[in-house]
């Protein structure tokens, strides 16, 4: 479950009423296992010391897929650098490290010991060991906070969606600070490369300074992060419609827990007693979520099929069936795609293409599907998650890094969102008319 | 059946914690359950009523283009009243176990549940209104314990099961409608979309009972109250109408945006999970613009159905308490008490000392802020 989808309502539901406990790809033999899955609802973090850092070090070595093959010295030293840059004044030098995990942690500690026993240098470490395995489904979630005055469905930041490569440009005005600033569609971002910094989070409150084209014209605008609320139906994770009374839409935002059956439910209500051409299945900006509900979602347009598979370091994989109790759609299928569409979303689409269940149109996907995060408590009650075993694709190729690509090019341009149009919608029902 | 236990707890807090509890089959097949007598000196009516509002599509009907609500009124009543009602259909009690995961016991129990109030019984007199929201996926039936014994002190209590947000609800036409709204709670700005449907569900009761009804309420004197986001929806009720005066959350994580200045008297109550400061910053944050008449509560050993008929009904469904949670009449002894108190207070004029601080009688209940 991606922070966009995730947003709002499943963080207070988490507590008691979300999704049952995912499962545990792998369990390591008990005298090995340092760190759980959490259980039950989430109890008040305790403050990280070096105890809860060596705690995630054995964890990551334990449980972490890739763990097998890494040196576990580049762990340390990745904490030991972060160290170094929080404490540029202190004479720091890192032991001898031999390889061995124990006694390299033992050294490791011993040093930091003598450093400091401040609370957000155990944080600091800790990051820079997560940030090290460099995947983008290992993450360790700590002082979670909401901004003050916050209301479920509210958006954080400057208030719009970007897309585009080259030129960065304005897709979706959400309100807040962009709205105020009169903001439109198709507006280029020219001083502005990666997307990255328009997307900023709570706390980070840092005004964000933007030079703006619109046809020929051009002007600056500064734009402060702040709360503001949102058009709850856009919210929606599932969202259908008809198009032309022939051509069943729908939009599937994030593969939350009811996601597939809900998009099931919108295709046969609309259907129902109509002539139908085909499904155009809207995936751009679907972060992932549930790879149980993505695989679903692709079994009611083929069965008997592989849509993944989950590996280990030395390519043991369990490989991921079809659910053939889904009934088949039998419509003819389009999907849109974009570099918004990862994670579980990738899942889902590359299996479609390897099936050829249906045709992709519009942008390569993101590229970020490591393999399932699996959560570990850590004894302050943060957690740390990160894949056990990774994702590959139907055929075992790596999707991660590399993406999907459609097999219609379609990007979307500045002109085409200024004037409201969906190119790759277009194209869809074009190849619906013509199969 | 700890299993079950598990999945009726989780569907039935659906915005704060709920603690864990032990369960263990009952050795007997178990008995319908008898909710507590009112306490009030009148004898309860009560009828359903079903309204259809035009004016809107259902929320999450799509092929409804109006909004069905039933709603129940619990009376005060005279003497010589008639049948025992029912407290809800076999039909909507095997869907309400099912829905809630509740195995091993018979599916029609709940609608043997042994109540108070009679239907076509007279209704004397004019009396002040309260409103009843309930919890996600409930039917309004679960504050049949709370509706009865303000009837009986001298409300007419309305009952709204708001339709698709819970496992069952019979419409007019006899068909049950399920919980669609069940599909999407997971969507961000959910609960901030069911407190504004739940506010115009509750504006458009109003008008109907004040058009319906100008006998039997008093429309100057008209407050709401609600258990999880029903509770929350009793806020946001106020906040889009002002015919409502005061309003009571039980244990409901809020979601509506409260006008500046918002100064009608406003009790929240919860469990100890809910006090100031805690893991909900809803209430923090909503304390802060409640310019009235206000009070926030905790209740010791409370859990999030605390304030339903939940405790009344557990041992019919084979489920044991926790140790350290205040029994069940207990329970219903304090819910009844302090919210009568707020209602006395506020829509009566008459001051009660309950709301000076800390009670030797009641030392459960902590007042927090």
């Amino acid at each position: 479950m991606t922070r966009a989808v995730a947003a709002g309502l499943l963080l207070l539901l988490a507590v008691s009423c979300t999704t049952p406990e995912p499962p545990r790809a792998q369990a390591g033999s008990p005298e090995s296992t340092t760190c759980a899955p959490p259980k039950g609802p989430p109890r008040e973090e305790a403050p990280t010391t070096i105890d809860v850092v060596e705690q995630a070090y054995f964890c990551i070595l334990d449980e972490y897929w890739r763990a097998p093959a890494m040196d576990p010295r580049d762990l340390l030293v990745a904490g030991f650098t972060a160290l170094t840059r929080a404490l540029p004044g202190a004479p720091l030098s890192l032991p001898p490290l031999t390889g061995d995990p124990r006694g390299d942690w033992a050294a490791f500690e011993a040093t930091y010991r003598k450093i400091t026993d401040r609370e957000d240098l155990a944080e600091v470490t800790l990051e820079a060991m997560v940030a090290a395995l460099d995947d983008n489904h290992a993450r360790w979630m700590h002082d979670v906070e909401r901004p003050p005055g916050y209301y479920d469905g509210d958006g954080y930041g400057l208030g719009f969606q970007v897309t585009g490569d080259d030129p960065l440009f304005v897709s979706a005005v959400e309100g807040g600070a962009a709205r105020k600033a009169g903001l439109r569609p198709g507006d280029v971002i020219e001083n502005v490369d990666d997307p990255g910094l328009l997307r900023p989070r709570y706390p980070d409150g840092q005004p964000v300074e933007l030079r703006l084209r619109r046809g020929d014209r051009r002007w600056s605008v500064t734009l402060t992060p702040g709360l503001y609320p949102r058009d709850l139906a856009t919210l929606q994770v599932v969202q259908s419609r008809l198009i032309d009374d022939e051509v069943v839409y729908v939009r599937v935002r994030g593969f939350s827990p009811d996601a597939a059956n809900r998009a099931f439910r919108a295709i046969d209500r609309l259907r129902a007693g109509r002539s139908v051409r085909g499904v155009v299945l809207d995936v751009r900006g679907n972060g992932g979520g549930s790879p149980v509900e993505a695989t679903r979602l692709v079994s009611a347009f083929v069965h008997g099929k592989v849509t993944s598979h989950l590996c280990t370091v030395d390519d043991q994989c369990e490989p991921g069936q079809t659910d053939d109790t889904v009934g088949l759609v039998g419509l003819p299928l389009v999907v849109l795609v974009d570099g918004g569409c990862a994670s579980a979303c990738e899942h889902f689409s590359s299996a479609v293409k390897a099936h050829a269940a249906g045709l992709l149109v519009g942008t390569r996907t993101a590229g970020l599907i490591s393999g399932p995060g699996e959560p570990f408590l850590l004894r302050d009650n943060t957690v740390l998650s990160f894949p056990t075993r990774r994702h590959l694709g139907p055929n075992r190729e790596i999707v991660d890094r590399i993406g999907v690509a459609p097999h219609h090019f379609v990007p979307p341009t500045p002109d085409d969102a200024a004037a409201g149009r969906d190119a790759a919608l277009a194209k869809a029902l074009t190849l619906l008319d013509t199969r | 059946m700890r299993r079950t236990l598990a999945v009726l707890i989780v569907l039935t807090a659906c915005s704060a914690p709920a603690p864990p509890r032990s369960a263990a089959p009952s050795p007997t097949p178990p008995r319908p359950a008898t909710l507590a007598a009112p306490t009030g000196e009148h004898p309860v009516g009560t009828t359903v009523l079903h309204l259809t509002d035009a004016s809107r599509p259902d929320p999450w009907n799509l092929d409804a283009g109006a909004r069905e609500l039933r709603v129940t009124l619990w009376y005060p009543s005279g003497r010589g009243a008639g049948e025992r009602a029912a407290y809800m259909s076999p039909r909507e009690s095997e869907l309400t176990l099912a829905g809630s995961g509740a195995a091993g016991v018979p599916p029609d129990i709940l609608s043997r549940t042994v109540v108070y109030a009679t239907t076509d019984a007279p209704a004397p007199g004019r009396h002040p209104l309260v409103v009843l929201s309930p919890g996600f996926t409930k039917p309004v039936s679960t504050l049949t314990s709370l509706a009865e014994d303000l009837a009986s002190r001298g409300y007419v209590v309305a009952g709204v099961d708001h339709t698709y947000e819970n496992y069952a609800t019979t419409l007019a036409d006899g068909a049950v409608a399920e919980c669609l709204a069940c599909d999407s709670d997971t969507d961000p700005g959910f609960g901030t979309g069911v407190v504004g449907n739940r506010a115009a569900d509750v504006s458009f009761v109003l008008d109907e009972l004040l058009k319906k009804k100008p006998a039997m309420i008093d429309p100057t004197r008209i407050a709401m109250a609600g258990q999880s986001i029903g509770g929350a929806s009793a806020l946001a009720a106020m906040a889009a109408d002002p015919r409502i005066d005061a309003g009571i959350n039980f244990d409901g994580t809020t979601y509506a945006r409260l006008p500046r200045g918002f100064a009608r008297p406003f009790l929240f109550v919860g469990t100890p999970q809910h006090a100031p400061g805690g893991r909900d910053h809803s209430w923090d944050r909503d304390w802060n613009l409640l310019k009235g008449w206000k009070r926030w509560l905790t209740v010791t050993g409370a859990d999030h159905q605390s304030f339903t008929d939940l405790p009344q009904l557990q041992s019919a469904l084979g489920l044991k308490p926790l140790a350290g949670t205040p029994g069940a009449a207990r329970l219903a002894e304090i819910t009844r008490t302090y919210v009568a108190a707020f209602l006395d207070e506020h829509l009566r004029s008459r001051p009660q000392p309950l709301w000076a601080g800390p009670s030797s009688r009641y030392p459960e209940v902590k007042f927090g802020s």
